[in-house]
């Protein structure tokens, strides 16, 4: 199937390559041990590419299509088909030969991921924009001056 | 109306043009400014939304080349390490400044008798010293009495909080012995003016949704406009017009729907940074200037200098909640300022103690350095940097050289078909140097500090081209300079130059604060000199 070809939906992805998608963004960012952060498969983070960064969903699916086709080639069946250990040995291999592979992916995923309330709250973050309510940040000790201002002037006389 | 004649026309409405408006206001002269930009509305800003990282890095990146709002400009700065970063609007780049705001020190002023490089400026810090402390109480200026690397001056507002953070790097510095002091910061602490203090929403540097920084649009221009300055915004100018006996008579603009007007004027006042303002200089060509306006020194767009910045990001074991707090003030440290030969380099550099990342900042930057793997091991990694880093940044004097400069591109333009500027720029052997040392120090500061892990990222910055200097310098030899010591062109004796432009050195600190002392300073002295304002 042609890398460009949409089938039945408003995907900008094809149900093969969003299948790929899904296991490569678990190996981007898999869940938590604690399961208190999801994976990134479990955000939207084709969504986020999609409106955010529309620009970038050819290299994505060029990208998608290539890891299938090397895994067709090297292990005779498609990417989603191997098993959990050969799938990130390949991915290993390609990034190790093309370190700019999946490398825009990457910086997608997190970008949306750090911006999804259960990953916010689960790192000690309110999930809500800094405005109106802003932060507390306290004032701080002083007298750790005290050194600075013993030593005296520093500028230099003209 | 726009053939009426005004008597003082100010081209650009950000830091330097918000100042001189405001203060030539008193005089009950018809002034008028004309800026390509328009109005931000700070309900818009990125804080005020979920999303609000993904827009910083959208319709306020501070690269116009990636920005590319209707109201900017592009600059060809592909010949440069350094990228040009600006903002296009009402306030001009104090919308995305972080508002760090030291001083120059005196010595800044008399860099070809202290240390023999370069040359003096005709002014002193002294002179200046009147405009600082009136700009300070205008825009509501915060910070700690007493510094001991700056003559004393007394901050109006109390000083920005440092933090678990800048204790924490206070402390390496006292480990150290070396200077270290909070940041005078354009955030309001306390209500001032009218306007609410600050809540440490935290990205300062995407517009403040608080309005507790001082950018000029909220700090300056409600005053200029209500003592009767008109500001008219979307009006881009194309050329400055002279006639026969070198005075300028006004300026070609274009509106928003890019239709062309000449509005004239007695006095023209250019307030565009180092970059537009010699754009400007350069696009205004004549049969008696045809090297471009107020340019028969040959030196305007020479001597860029943009402070060369380097980085050193310290990782620590306990959580410092650096996350929180205005993104680029905290404290500072002037250790390194002033010229000690010893160390391979003349003049020196600040060390700008700033905030970690936020969330998608921090995971961005981890993915991109190598520092947060993918996998297994990522939520480790980003549990290590996130709220328990420090950045320190150097800010080096960039010295005047002739041949880093600013000219007019021969395709790029803007929408309206001003030719754009470009950008030839080098690293001088000094600043790679003090860049060097710089990052050795800021190092040796972070591990002081109790880093377990210490970043010296590679330097300059490329996003770091802020602070545009130097480009049409002040001075008294008209062979040698561009305007004269009080801003006035030695060629064109009805226009001025009031920015970063008349620089005659960098200084080694962000330079807004002393860009409106300068711009106040020339506004004075025009005032001083009303009656024979063009002998």
């Amino acid at each position: 199937m042609a890398s460009d070809e949409i089938i039945g939906s408003d995907s900008p992805l094809t149900a093969e390559q969003r299948d790929v998608l899904a296991i490569v963004l678990d190996l981007i960012v898999p869940a938590s041990v604690d399961g208190r952060r999801p994976s990134a498969a479990d955000v939207d983070v084709l969504g986020y590419i999609s409106a955010s960064e529309p620009g970038t969903l050819t290299e994505l699916r060029g990208e998608l299509d290539q890891l299938d086709a090397d895994a067709r080639e090297r292990h005779g069946e498609g990417f989603v088909a191997l098993n959990a250990d050969v799938r990130q040995a390949l991915v290993d291999d390609i990034r190790a030969a093309e370190p700019g592979f999946m490398r825009s992916l990457a910086i997608q995923t997190v970008t949306c991921y750090y911006q999804d309330d259960r990953v916010l709250e689960a790192i000690g973050v309110e999930a809500r924009p800094p405005f109106p309510k802003g932060y507390e940040v306290p004032s701080g000790d002083l007298t750790l001056l005290d050194p600075v201002r013993k030593r005296g002037r520093v500028w230099r006389e003209t | 109306m726009a053939d009426d004649i005004v008597d003082v026309l100010i081209v650009g409405a950000g830091a330097s043009g918000a100042a001189v408006a405001w203060s030539l206001a008193e005089t009950r002269m018809r002034i008028v400014c004309l800026e390509q930009g328009g109005w931000m509305n700070p309900a818009e800003y990125p804080s005020t939304g979920r999303d609000w990282e993904t827009r910083a890095g959208k319709e306020m990146h501070p690269s116009p080349n990636v920005r590319k709002r209707p109201t900017d400009y592009p600059i060809n700065d592909g010949e440069s390490p350094i990228a040009i970063v600006n903002f296009n609007g009402v306030g001009g780049s104090t919308i995305l400044y972080s508002a760090h705001f030291p001083r120059f020190h005196p010595s800044d002023f008399r860099v070809r008798t202290l240390d023999g490089v370069a040359d003096d400026w005709p002014i002193d810090y002294f002179t200046l010293e009147p405009f600082f402390a009136e700009n300070d109480s205008n825009i509501g200026v915060s910070g700690l009495a007493g510094d001991p690397a700056i003559p004393t001056h007394q901050p109006p507002l109390p000083h920005i909080p440092m933090g678990r953070m800048g204790e924490t790097m206070g402390r390496g510095f006292n480990e150290l012995g070396w200077h270290w002091w909070p940041s005078d910061s354009a955030i309001i602490t306390r209500p001032h003016n009218g306007r609410d203090k600050c809540l440490n929403l935290g990205p300062c540097n995407t517009g403040c949704a608080q309005g507790a920084k001082s950018s000029a649009d909220i700090s300056y221009w409600p005053m200029a406009e209500r003592a009767g300055v008109e500001l008219r915004t979307h009006c881009r100018v194309r050329e400055i017009t002279v006639d026969d006996r070198d005075r300028a008579t006004g300026v070609t603009y274009f509106d928003a729907d890019g239709i062309e007007h000449h509005q004239r004027a007695e006095v023209v006042i250019v307030a565009c940074n180092g970059v537009g303002t010699p754009r400007l200089l350069l696009n205004s060509t004549s049969a008696r200037f045809p090297d471009g306006l107020a340019n028969r020194s040959g030196l305007v767009g020479r001597n860029l200098m943009l402070h060369p910045w380097g980085l050193v990001v310290g990782h620590f074991d306990e959580p410092l909640k650096s996350n929180f707090g205005p993104q680029g003030c905290c404290i500072l440290s002037q250790e390194f300022y002033e010229t000690d030969t010893d160390r391979g380099f003349v003049r020196g550099y600040n060390m700008q103690i700033t905030r970690g990342g936020p969330p998608v900042g921090t995971a961005r930057g981890g993915i991109a350095q190598g520092a947060i793997p993918w996998g297994e091991g990522h939520h480790d990694a980003f549990d290590r940097l996130f709220g328990r880093s420090i950045h320190l940044g150097i800010c080096c004097e960039d010295l005047p050289e002739e041949h880093n400069r600013v000219t007019l591109d021969p395709e790029l333009t803007d929408s309206n078909g001003i030719p754009a500027p470009k950008i030839s720029y080098t690293l001088s052997e000094n600043s790679r140097r003090m860049l060097d040392h710089g990052s050795g120090k800021g190092a040796e500061a972070m591990a002081a500090a109790g880093a377990v892990k210490v970043q010296q990222i590679p330097s300059p910055l490329r996003m770091a081209g802020w602070h545009l200097l130097g480009t049409a310098r002040m001075g008294t030899d008209p062979e040698r300079s561009v305007v004269n010591e009080w801003g006035r062109s030695h060629d064109v004796r009805n226009l001025f130059l009031v920015d970063g432009s008349v620089f005659v050195t960098s200084g080694g600190v962000n330079p807004t604060t002393t860009i409106q002392a300068v711009a106040l300073y020339i506004a004075d002295s025009m005032k001083q000199r009303l009656a024979n304002l063009f002998d």
